[in-house]
């Protein structure tokens, strides 16, 4: 390779080859930043929606008034982290944790933090959502067999939630390995700022960023798939074996005429009027 | 022999300026099959759910085993666990199996061992005639068959009474006789049950008292003969001529 190529496939060829490892590792940090922060904002959402959905009981003030609170607290958390940009959050949070407290964050790890509480906010509405979309007949039926509120979440709402937010999971985590490139302003090195590198080495910028707008695609499009894969893993088989051949449905009335026996309050010794003394 | 289980004394309930329940009393006694009977609206399913705490009564009294449950110190769950209910619209949980359904109660309210629950679930199950589809999901079976998993559910959890919320309205009519068919059995067995129905000829073959109620208020209940064949009220006569000529 002692002679630089003259036309447009040379120039990615080249790149790959000379940069290949820089692409790579880049998008590796998108990677990385992108799962981890769309997990840790899933659990976020989780908590702030499982809050914000708890039956506050006026009947212990002091109980109601620290539930108000705290929704107050987590409904402007999720206000202001949905209402300003990404971008302008990671400057902020960035460089004012530097002049104010003096911690300075380094860049993997507050691009970690500045995605997941993003992430969490936008999680917090859908995870609500997702509970509000149970319907509450799944709550009475939990209720009249005696289970608490956090057994009733657990067991019978959450799950389903789960299950109905999860293409919006996948939403969010599609959204996050586009959006990290937004980190590039605090300097983490991650696809997008990797790539303006390589390109401004030898000003081949519609090169690399065509490799780029590959690499991009792949990732969204195969996580994608990936999570329409676990979708349909959650839902189960679509049909069911029957406990014991042999059985069938004896109970079905396939004419649905039923004649009721005269007496039967007085007729206890005798069982086996439907069954045939089974 | 007669103990009294539920005693229900002016018991009211208001939704915003609605009066749905005016003033309620009654009581059952162990072994009773009662059914509630009386036009839509008349305060029936309300007047269930109160039971059960689903609803908080606006004002009146419900004493189980002579013991207040609207006072703070009841734990509500532990008196549910101990009232079954069966609803309208099934209201079986759409993430587990035919058989998880049954257990889960179990397991985490009774704080029964997995096998124990297990064995209990599939006695029930049996009795209703579903245990060969103890691997199915609810989205996967009949109304009816949906219907006898949730009889079988309230069972599980072996309640002293059972409270059955029109059992039978959200079935088809090809359907209704396999949960009447049930629910005849489990009244043979001295289960005591407080059912709200439509089903005329189930409430007078099967129970043991007949409640009419009518635009909140208890308006007659006796045996099943004299309310269906000498009833005294003008609206209760009304009331069953509709079923009895319709």
């Amino acid at each position: 390779m002692n002679s630089l190529p003259d036309d447009f496939w040379g120039w990615v060829v080249y790149l790959l080859r000379q940069y290949g490892s820089s692409f790579l590792r880049g998008a590796g940090t998108t990677m990385l930043i992108a799962v981890i922060s769309t997990a840790v904002g899933c659990l976020i959402g989780f908590g702030v929606g499982i809050v914000q959905t708890t039956p506050t009981d006026k009947a212990h003030p002091v109980k109601y008034f620290l539930m108000k609170l705290v929704r107050f607290l987590l409904d402007a958390y999720v206000e202001i982290f949905r209402g300003t940009p990404m971008m302008v959050q990671a400057m902020f949070i960035y460089y004012g944790l530097a002049q104010l407290f003096n911690i300075h964050l380094g860049t993997m790890e507050a691009a970690l933090f500045i995605v997941s509480i993003n992430t969490g906010a936008y999680m917090a509405e859908t995870v609500r959502g997702g509970i509000l979309s149970i319907d509450p007949g799944q709550t009475e039926g939990a209720k009249a067999i005696g289970m608490t509120h956090v057994q009733t979440m657990n067991a019978v709402i959450l799950p389903q939630a789960l299950r109905n937010i999860m293409p919006q999971i996948g939403n969010n985590l599609i959204i996050n390995i586009k959006d990290t490139c937004v980190l590039s302003v605090i300097g983490t090195v991650e696809l997008f700022f990797a790539t303006k590198s390589v390109a401004g080495a030898m000003y081949t910028y519609f090169e690399a960023f065509t490799i780029t707008m590959v690499i991009y695609f792949v990732l969204t499009f195969s996580c994608s798939r990936l999570l329409r894969l676990w979708e349909s893993k959650m839902d189960g088989p679509d049909s069911y074996e029957l406990y014991d051949l042999a059985t069938t449905d004896t109970l079905a009335h396939t004419t649905g005429l039923y004649s009721y026996p005269k007496k039967p309050r007085e007729n206890t010794q005798n069982n086996d009027i439907r069954d045939g003394g089974r | 022999m007669s103990e009294t289980i539920l005693t229900i004394s002016h018991l009211r309930k208001d939704f915003g300026s609605n009066q749905v329940l005016k003033d309620v009393d009654f009581q059952v006694e162990k072994g009773d099959v009662t059914c509630i009977i009386g036009a839509s609206g008349s305060g029936k399913s309300t007047l269930l759910r109160c039971i059960n705490l689903l609803e908080t009564p606006t004002s009146g009294e419900i004493l189980f085993h002579g013991q207040s449950i609207l006072t703070g110190k009841v734990d509500q769950c532990a008196y549910r666990a101990k009232v079954g209910m069966v609803f309208q619209s099934f209201n079986l949980f759409n993430n587990m199996t035919v058989l998880e359904n049954c257990m889960v109660g179990q397991t985490m309210v009774l704080k029964k061992g997995k096998e124990e629950a297990r064995q209990a679930a599939m006695l029930y199950l049996e009795r209703v005639g579903m245990a060969p589809y103890i691997n199915a999901k609810p989205r996967q079976i009949s109304g009816g068959q949906k219907q006898r998993v949730a009889i079988a559910r309230a069972l599980a959890m072996d309640p002293e009474i059972l409270l059955f919320d029109e059992p039978t309205s959200a079935l088809d009519p090809e359907m209704v006789g396999e949960v009447l068919s049930v629910m005849t059995d489990l009244a043979k067995t001295g289960l005591t049950m407080l059912v709200v129905t439509h089903e005329m000829a189930f409430a007078r073959a099967v129970s043991s008292k007949v409640v009419f109620m009518n635009d909140g208020v208890i308006l007659e209940q006796g045996d099943p003969e004299s309310i269906f064949t000498n009833p005294k009220e003008q609206r209760t006569k009304e009331f069953l001529s509709r079923y009895i000529n319709g």
